[in-house]
């Protein structure tokens, strides 16, 4: 393996493993596509085989059918603890927001949702620094009070691989193991660990996804990349950002901001 | 150049002063390796005229809408980017004091640092700051950036004249600098390309120096830590994980685990799909053991060499980064490595000015302060000399709700309380004495005992102890004298005056002391035996005849009495470690009884002990 992909290998297993035993309830939440799949894998390592927590989907119901085939065919493979969230409809969501994003939001709600009627006191996502600028800004171990609210004015000190676990009831954890990683950097790491993806990451007919959310906000772009090795030799040659087909990106300058300040990934 | 993709990726921080152009200098930077995407740089364009100002290469870093809006780094953020030669990550770190916690998340994980300072404005109070923080955070390697030579007309003069100031700081808080760039962010010069408005300036440009550093570890240290983050049981092996910090794991090694002091061999390797045959730095493992020992969260495994030193009470250079008040009354909690521990602070050594580099001693600490701490805790901790070994040798505290400081650890002035010997008991049985002590007791009429005076050198003890000897000895009493320098010619001749030399000097005093208790013998010690835990551990080997006599004078009065002339010799820096000057003494807590030399003459001093063993030791 490279030394770049086992340095970011060893870091994601440390936190894995720092969060399993500092925070009582925790849940992975597996978004079906290419970064959850690795966070997945990593999971399988850091405990040896056997993931101690459960999988969370936050399901739109507007996902691509490839997807939700996807999930079962894995569910069953990988002998995972499953649990399906669900969200509420869009005439619920803030109106303010532009339509892309009012969309997105839902699954802000639904996470919300699953979140207090589990318990879960730690969540587990696939972001990555990489991805966006706030995103950049994040901790590894991200504290959200109880309506969600990301504070992003006055995150805690993080250094030395040591965070403060002590917190309120209210509060839960964001928890992001891939944050160092970069969209090249995964692309390897699945070729090098052969793990399963979704077939919308590959080129048919010129086109391909590069990024997946739900299906009616989320575009493909232009692509002949047909497999791991061409994806990897596009994105070494790429000008243009992976969310380039992620329609509430774009929407406003602020968008990704107030969404995520608000609980979104 | 080819692109080595098997290189490691450095994180380089920039830091500085707020507003030196830290985030303007990234934003530049990418911008004229070709790093920044045709939509990003869109992106910036539309933003930059939305608040109508002249294009903002900050934007890029600058992504929350309060630091556009007030054109300021709140948050540390990272950007990914390649240079001919490798990738990168850079940490953009912000420069405003209100925000050095987030400055010092960002710089803690980098392997290379920039220190931007404005040539204009000069070297500020943050420059100096974040300077001395990079130091305490073990970020080693370090670029200067004299940013903005544009607003001095590219002037050598001036130039060079903040570069002198700049070094010469650097070179007295011991931080390596390996090149001084002059630069303009604004328009690119000495990035990439070479400025042609500095033809005086021989070096190499900021890109070329920058794909200059090796970052890997030069040299291989063969010693291993390993400290344990957790215990899963998995069918019915319980497998042990945790990261190697240091050394090399493999089959049949052996490891000592601290605090327990036990040692043990690796069975086997645990991994999935399949472990590899031998770990090394950086990689997370799980291990089984060949003998079931105990082994918890938070210890700390090493070979068997050169262990980790056990601590219960310590010295630390700390950065404080709460409002609150530093308070001796308070537990806080200490992690460090995987381990947690609830310590108190004990004592604020000094505080740090980080523009003068004076040492003061203050009773309270501000937030953003830099100073040194005396810390104690009621169990025993596993940690390295900084100087030694860097990973296991730093903490952060926490009160019950956040993170109010982190530390680096130095282990000069307090002992080692780790047994070293494993000798087997099995085959010592204790020989009885066919005379009692109380057959001795009655025959010279007294209870043997041990009368230990504690306090700093020339406090005292030796004239007391000489003088009370003399006069118990009149007294028919069976009485010595067993005397520190004495022992030191002698029995302890081979011993320094490091804090484990003072340990095993006190250890043998006492050892000593307990022969002649069992000789019948009164026996009086004057040792500085300045450790309450060494002193403790004395008292533990017949608490019942021990007598703790804390002899009282301050380090002033001492200093200032100087029989052997030793005081002087020690301010002047010519005795390493010596007690009260550049080696704590700690006070008893409860004392038997306390004789002030400051404020009694010897002849009272010499009756108020001569009663005292009297009334205790008499039938």
């Amino acid at each position: 393996m490279q030394k770049n992909l086992r340095k970011l290998e060893n870091e994601s297993i440390y936190i894995f493993r720092q969060a399993y035993r500092s925070i009582p309830k925790i849940a992975l939440l597996w978004s079906l596509g290419k970064d959850s799949n690795v966070m997945v894998w990593l999971a399988f390592k850091a405990f040896l085989g056997k993931i101690p927590f459960p999988l969370v989907h936050v399901d739109t119901g507007k996902k691509f059918k490839e997807m939700y085939e996807f999930r079962d065919k894995y569910v069953k493979e990988w002998e995972v603890n499953f649990i399906k969230g669900s969200c509420p409809p869009l005439e619920d969501i803030d109106p303010s927001l532009p339509p892309a994003a009012r969309s997105a939001a839902r699954k802000t709600e639904g996470l919300k949702e699953i979140i207090k009627k589990e318990k879960f006191k730690g969540i587990i996502a696939g972001i990555r620094r990489d991805e966006q600028g706030t995103r950049a800004k994040e901790r590894v171990f991200s504290p959200r009070d109880d309506s969600g609210v990301w504070n992003i004015k006055n995150q805690p000190p993080e250094f030395w691989d040591q965070s403060n676990f002590n917190y309120p009831e209210s509060v839960h954890v964001r928890i992001h193991p891939l944050l160092g990683w970069t969209e090249l950097d995964i692309w390897e790491y699945i070729r090098y660990e052969k793990i399963p993806v979704v077939d919308l990451y590959f080129s048919k007919k010129g086109k391909r996804y590069r990024s997946l959310g739900d299906r009616d906000i989320t575009l493909p772009v232009k692509s002949s990349a047909k497999t791991i090795d061409q994806i990897i030799l596009e994105l070494q040659n790429s000008n243009t950002s992976e969310r380039s087909g992620r329609a509430m990106d774009h929407e406003e300058e602020n968008v990704f901001e107030r969404l995520r300040s608000k609980g979104y990934m | 150049m080819k692109l080595n993709i098997d290189s490691e990726v450095p994180k380089v921080v920039v830091v500085g002063h707020v507003d030196h152009g830290k985030s303007s200098f990234i934003g530049r930077f990418l911008y004229d390796i070709g790093e920044i995407p045709d939509e990003k740089f869109a992106e910036l364009k539309k933003a930059s005229k939305t608040r109508s100002i002249d294009f903002e290469f900050a934007f890029l870093l600058d992504a929350l809408q309060d630091e556009r809006d007030q054109g300021i780094t709140i948050d540390t953020t990272r950007i990914f980017f390649k240079t001919k030669k490798r990738k990168y990550v850079f940490i953009d770190a912000p420069g405003h004091k209100e925000f050095i916690k987030n400055m010092i998340t960002g710089a803690s994980s980098a392997d290379i640092a920039i220190l931007i300072v404005d040539v204009h404005e000069g070297i500020k109070q943050q420059t100096k700051k974040h300077a001395y923080l990079l130091k305490l955070l073990g970020v080693e390697k370090v670029i200067i950036l004299f940013n903005k030579m544009d607003k001095i007309d590219y002037a050598e003069k001036k130039f060079l004249r903040v570069k002198f100031e700049l070094e010469k700081f650097l070179s007295s808080i011991n931080i390596k600098f390996n090149s001084s760039i002059p630069i303009s962010s604004k328009f690119g010069d000495n990035l990439v390309k070479r400025s042609t408005k500095m033809p005086w300036f021989k070096g190499q440009v900021f890109v070329e120096v920058l794909d200059k550093y090796n970052i890997s570890d030069n040299e291989i240290s063969h010693f291993i830590r390993f400290p344990i983050q957790d215990i899963y049981k998995i069918g019915d092996k319980r497998v042990i994980v945790g990261r190697i910090e240091n050394g090399k794991i493999s089959n049949g090694t052996e490891l000592i685990f601290l605090p327990s002091n036990e040692k043990v061999k690796v069975n086997s390797l645990e991994a999935w799909p399949k472990a590899k045959k031998i770990y090394g730095p950086g990689d997370c493992i799980g291990i089984t053991l060949n003998d079931q020992i105990f082994v918890d969260r938070g210890n700390l495994a090493s070979d068997t060499e050169s262990p980790p030193k056990l601590m219960n009470r310590f010295e630390s250079n700390v950065f404080w980064i709460s409002d609150k008040k530093i308070s001796f009354d308070k537990k806080y909690f200490m992690k460090i490595n995987t381990g947690e521990y609830e310590v108190n602070i004990n004592k604020i050594k000094n505080v740090i000015n980080t523009e003068s580099l004076d040492r003061k001693k203050n009773t309270n600490v501000l937030k953003n302060d830099i100073c040194e701490l005396v810390i104690h805790s009621s169990q025993f901790i596993p940690m390295d000399d900084y100087s030694f070994n860097k990973s296991t040798a730093r903490f952060c505290l926490l009160d019950s709700e956040e993170i109010v400081a982190g530390g680096i650890i130095n282990l000069k002035n307090y002992p080692d309380q780790r047994e070293k010997k494993y000798i087997s008991k099995n085959n010592i049985t204790p020989e009885s004495y066919s005379i009692t002590e109380i057959d001795r007791s009655i025959k010279f009429n007294h209870r043997p005992g041990i009368i230990w005076l504690t306090g700093l050198s020339g406090a005292g003890k030796s004239t007391i102890a000489k003088n009370v000897e003399k006069r118990l000895f009149k007294r028919n009493f069976n009485v010595f004298n067993l005397d520190g320098d004495n022992l030191r010619i002698g029995l302890n001749k081979n011993l320094d005056f490091t804090p484990e030399d003072r340990t095993e000097n006190i250890r043998r005093t006492a050892e000593v002391a307990r022969l002649f208790t069992q000789a019948g013998f009164l026996v009086l010690v004057s040792l500085i035996s300045p450790y309450r835990s060494e002193r403790k551990k004395a008292r533990d080997i017949r608490p019942e005849l021990f007598r703790e006599i804390y002899v009282k004078a301050s380090v002033d009065i001492c200093a200032k009495r100087d029989v052997k002339g030793l005081y002087a010799k020690a301010l002047r820096g010519e005795i390493e470690s010596f007690t009260g000057i550049s080696s704590p003494y700690e006070e008893p807590e409860k004392p038997n009884i306390i004789v002030d030399t400051t404020i009694e003459k010897v002849e009272e001093s010499v009756i108020k002990l001569e009663k005292y063993i009297i009334k205790e030791f008499s039938f």
